[in-house]
């Protein structure tokens, strides 16, 4: 059997409708991946920026304890340059600060001029394993030089509100003093009258900050990757990054090579503390957090790799299953679309062979009761059917077959009634007849009769109404009842009176017959007649003219009507012409009627062509209504009956 | 040819157009059959538009006549032209009908 187109085009369909769905899906997911993912690695990203800026902000705590302390000592002793170093000394010993200095407004020391920045440091760090007096040293740097009026430092810590905490300054060198680098905490100076007159400040090692950054950074990637160095991809790509960034977007802290200055693009959002950003044009995302009472913001940069790591893992993993799961259904569906369609095949097959002519052609069986088992169902019930039409068809058609026999045997019984010898001058000094008759249908309801008795000819025509089989059997009995009513009778009036009585005892169909009935007398010519509604018969003797007759009821429906009788004498040579209304009302295709006015024609040219013997008239009159009627169906029976009186001596 | 039947001052009337030929007859004998079942009531069959009688047609008016007798009611025959009034005169059916 071939594929079945039914059951690819549902597949297709159902496949269609699923992929469409699977799409939908998919992309659903993929997108719910993708935001778990950033959200996800914001987590992290703000994880680690709080855990750092907290880190920084405790220890800076830590410095802020000991360089307020140690400005609350300045701000008692400044009523001297003197003063002021003597201050810084006892501090810096205490708190084993590095360095520390205090700088002061335009023109404050009397003789020191514009610029005073006191500044007290270890000489040679390096060597240090204490701090004593010993190695420090007293240094005034303020300078047109060092004009620091107008540093960062200087302005940020003048800014502070004395209560509150001061500020951390971005690393520097400072060349002033020696190469290294430094950060200093600053804190505004106020005097008695609550004016502030100037920084106090504290070095800080940059590298300690560095050390207190890189322990952070270690414990973060361990906490993360289990691996405190490098975090590269195979392509050498940093995928996890901390970094700390000044306000320009430089480097402040971070051990590892990422090029910081992709941050930069971000500078002008002034690092925000909002959650991670796409950095555009770069496949990283950057968490910022600012910490406090600096200019430093803490970054944490994740490669998009990281960020989609797991997701993509996902993704493909989802991917993979709803992949093999649609292969999967593809073939269990086409499959079982398959095996619910093939029993159509199989009833196609069937249906076939049925067509075929071959009506028991077996149908397929199925087990379950769905449609295609009810398909089967109604075409078992068609093909019953289909054979029972077909028997009956059969059987029909032999009924008609049969009953076309019938008629033809009817036929040939029906013609047996009527006379086949008909007597010519050849036979008979008297009379010579002729008469034909022709059924519309294998039988009709016409007749005729002759027949002779003591010199007489008793002859008849008649018409029953209607045709076909009820007429023919009607016109049966009506011929017998003739037969036996003339054998004792022998005035028409009579015979058609006694036929009429007999007949409408026993018709309960109304069916009627008009009928001519006339008794010849043959030495005498005398003519004795009853005409029982049929159409008067034509006399063609010398002219052509009607037989006047009465206007009696036909046979069959009055028994208590009598009937008139008439007479009149026939000439030797005139016709008496007989006929049924098939004659006068023969029809042809535009249902015109063949009329009275042409028979009388007819009649009337046979008589002038010396025609009018009794075959030569009908002869002619046949032709002429043969004609007349042309391709047109024979309507009705057509009757005609000729009788001509030849008896010579009657002259 | 198309058979009409309805009442008209207390009498039914058969209204008959066209050709009553046999192959008309069975058609018409089954539309005029309720005249068979009035009771009381005279009957027209009104045949101003018929324009052929054959026999069986003539079977059909004899019938309804036949049944009204019986009933003791009256038939008339209306309006019947020269063609249909020979089929009568001929047939001798002239002289059972009444005509008005």
């Amino acid at each position: 059997m071939k594929k079945s187109k039914l059951s690819r085009h549902i597949t297709w369909h159902v496949i269609g409708i699923m992929s469409f769905f699977n799409v939908l899906i998919i992309g659903a997911i993929l997108v719910f991946v993708f935001r778990v993912s950033l959200v996800n690695s914001d987590m992290r990203g703000q994880y680690v920026v709080d855990g750092i800026e907290g880190k920084i902000e405790s220890t800076l705590w830590a410095v802020h304890v000991g360089a307020s302390n140690s400005r609350n000592e300045i701000e008692r002793n400044m009523e001297s340059p003197e003063q002021v170093f003597d201050a810084l000394e006892r501090e810096i010993t205490v708190n084993q600060f590095m360095g520390c200095f205090a700088a002061f407004e335009p023109d404050y020391f009397e003789g020191q001029g514009r610029w005073f920045e006191a500044y007290l440091y270890h000489a040679d760090p390096s060597t240090s394993s204490g701090i004593d007096s010993a190695h420090l040293e007293r240094q005034q740097i303020g300078s047109p030089s060092h004009d620091y009026f107008n540093g960062p430092w200087y302005k940020k810590g003048l800014s502070r509100d004395r209560q509150g905490m001061g500020y951390l300054t971005v690393p520097y060198f400072d060349n002033s003093v020696d190469s290294a680098m430094y950060c200093s905490y600053v804190l505004p100076i106020v005097d008695r009258q609550g004016r502030k007159v100037g920084v106090y400040g504290v070095d800080l090692d940059y590298l300690w900050f560095n050390e207190v950054f890189s322990e952070v950074e270690k414990m973060v990637k361990r906490e993360f990757f289990d691996n405190d160095e490098n975090l590269q991809d195979r392509n050498g790509n940093i995928y996890f990054s901390v970094q700390m960034i000044d306000d320009k977007g430089n480097r402040i802290l971070g051990s590892d090579s990422l090029d910081i200055n992709i941050l930069k693009a971000e500078q002008e959002d002034a690092f925000g503390n909002l959650g991670m950003k796409d950095l555009k044009g770069t496949p990283y995302y950057v968490n910022f957090k600012s910490i406090p009472y600096t200019d430093w913001t803490v970054a944490v940069i994740q490669h998009r790799n990281l960020v989609f790591a797991w997701g993509k893992i996902l993704a493909l993993v989802i991917l993979l299953c709803m992949g093999i799961g649609c292969i999967v259904i593809f073939f269990f569906t086409r499959r079982s679309i398959r095996r619910a369609t093939k029993p159509l095949g199989f009833l196609s097959e069937s249906a076939k062979e049925v067509a075929k002519g071959n009506f028991d052609a077996p149908l397929p069986t199925f087990e379950h009761n769905d449609e295609v088992a009810q398909l089967r169902d109604s075409f078992d019930n068609m093909q019953q059917s289909l054979v029972k039409y077909i028997e009956d068809l059969k059987e029909t058609t032999a009924q008609k077959a049969s009953i076309e026999s019938d008629l033809r045997i009817a036929s040939e019984i029906q013609k047996g009634m009527l006379p086949e010898k008909f007597p010519t001058k050849e036979d008979r000094d008297d009379v010579q007849i002729f008469a034909s008759l022709t059924p519309a249908k294998e039988v009709g309801g016409d007749l005729f009769d002759f027949y002779f008795r003591d010199e007489k000819l008793f002859f008849c025509i008649g018409d029953v109404s209607g045709k076909g089989v009820p007429a023919s059997l009607f016109m049966a009995v009506i011929r017998s009842t003739f037969r036996t009513v003339s054998a004792h009778e022998s005035m028409p009036d009579r015979i058609v009176t006694t036929m009429n009585k007999t007949i409408a005892d026993m018709n309960k169909t109304l069916m009627f017959v008009t009928l001519f009935v006339g008794v010849l007398d043959l030495p005498t010519g005398r003519l004795h007649y009853c005409n029982a509604g049929h159409d008067a018969p034509l006399l063609i003797g010398t002219g052509v003219g009607e037989l006047p007759c009465d206007n009696n009821i036909p046979v069959g429906f009055r028994p208590t009507w009598e009937y008139t009788l008439q007479e009149t004498q026939i000439f030797t040579g005139t016709t008496i012409f007989l006929f049924t209304d098939g004659l006068t009302e023969a029809m042809d295709v535009d249902k015109a009627q063949f009329q009275m006015e042409r028979v009388n024609d007819v009649a009337t040219q046979a008589l002038a062509q010396q025609q009018q013997e009794p075959r030569q008239l009908i002869s002619m009159m046949t032709e002429a209504v043969h004609q007349f009627v042309g391709d047109a169906e024979q309507s009705d029976d057509l009757t005609m009956m000729a009788i001509q009186y030849i008896k010579e001596n009657n002259q | 040819m198309t058979t009409t039947i309805q009442e008209q001052d207390g009498k039914m009337v058969a209204i008959l157009k066209g050709c009553l030929d046999t192959a008309a007859a069975p058609e018409t004998e089954k539309a005029m059959s309720p005249l068979n079942d009035v009771e009381g009531k005279d009957i027209i069959i009104d045949c101003t538009e018929m324009e052929y009688i054959s026999s069986a047609g003539l079977r059909i008016f004899l019938a309804i006549l036949q049944n009204a007798e019986e009933k003791g009611r009256q038939v008339y025959i209306k309006g019947i032209n020269d063609n249909v009034r020979t089929i009568f005169t001929i047939t001798g059916f002239i002289n059972i009908f009444k005509f008005m």
